[in-house]
């Protein structure tokens, strides 16, 4: 597997319980709400933990790769304003929309952060996370007059990716809500 | 709102020292409110010659090869990472008294109360537990 990328690596590999969960919650005080964190851990029990951890403390638990004897697990720090999105662009599909229009191969950017979206993407979309959605304007340039879909976790990131998209000329984005965390479409991993 | 979690630790082996702070560590890292008290043998906890006096019940020797090759912290380590965590360490008054022991015997940061103090603590806990 190709490395993820990640805002921040911790290597807890050697420790046992409770120094993993103990060194992800210091880690995750000093990250950025958005930025995702690498956990390296040998501890078999750190599986469990840390998505319990995560789960509790109100983070996203994005998944864990084994690699050889270490785990890899990936949590995103949540903002607290993404379990109400403020949907302010006007354009709206549902899962199900977006779900029904896969056969006719729609341009779909889904924009989460790297990790997420190797956890699992729909079929075909591309990864522009939201960071980068800037720099790489030209590259999207091409789809401006096409229908673009724009997929994040919750409605929220997508909003963010939706509004400014329109104001540098795509005429038909449309944001899809809610979004991977509630998609029961088919996905791809790159993991 | 914070979980709270209010735990007693009344046994002086170094196996109950790993499920005390254990416990007590991993809570505040899931940003509960924690509060240990130590009382009788559980003093040896945080005496601070405890590395001399957290020893394994009889029985209990083969365990020390297992802290090793698991590579657990130690117990001065974990106390660290729970005092920095803001979890509160309560010796208990009347256990000291009776086994001679002086607030000075212990670690810094340890409060010294009784057995109210722990419990205006443990009656708005989530969780209670004794070791």
């Amino acid at each position: 597997m190709e490395n993820l990328t990640v805002d921040k690596t911790i290597d807890c590999t050697g420790l046992s319980c409770p120094m993993p969960v103990v060194r992800t919650k210091k880690a995750m005080d000093a990250l950025q709400a958005g930025q995702v964190l690498e956990v390296l851990a040998t501890d078999p029990g750190s599986v469990t933990d840390i998505k319990s951890w995560a789960h509790r403390t109100g983070h996203q638990f994005i998944g864990t790769v084994e690699d050889g004897k270490v785990f890899k697990h990936y949590i995103r720090k949540v903002n607290p304003d993404e379990a109400k999105p403020e949907r302010r662009h006007p354009h709206v599909v549902s899962n199900a929309e977006l779900a029904a229009e896969l056969g006719n191969q729609p341009v779909i950017l889904d924009v989460r952060e790297p990790a997420e979206y190797a956890f699992g993407h729909i079929p075909g979309a591309k990864s522009v996370p939201l960071g980068e959605l800037e720099r790489r304007l030209e590259e999207l340039r091409p789809y401006a007059e096409q229908v673009v879909y724009v997929v994040c976790r919750t409605g929220h990131r997508s909003d963010m990716a939706c509004q400014w998209l329109s104001e540098h000329g795509f005429r038909h984005v449309k944001n899809v809500v809610p979004g991977m965390s509630a998609w029961t479409g088919p996905v791809e991993r790159e993991v | 709102m914070a979980k709270r979690v209010a735990i007693i630790a009344s046994h002086g082996g170094l196996d109950t020292a790993y499920k005390v702070l254990n416990i007590a560590t991993t809570a505040a890292a899931t940003d509960a409110e924690v509060g240990v008290f130590f009382t009788f043998d559980g003093l040896n906890i945080i005496h601070k010659d405890a590395a001399k006096r957290l020893t394994l019940p009889p029985g209990m020797e083969a365990y020390m090869e297992g802290f090793q090759r698991a590579q657990v912290p130690a117990v001065a380590e974990l106390l660290q990472v729970a005092k920095e965590s803001g979890v509160k360490l309560i010796a208990c008054q009347m256990t000291m008294d009776v086994m001679n022991l002086k607030k000075e015997d212990f670690i810094d940061g340890v409060e010294v109360g009784g057995a109210a103090t722990f419990l205006d603590f443990a009656y708005d806990a989530d969780v209670t537990l004794a070791f």
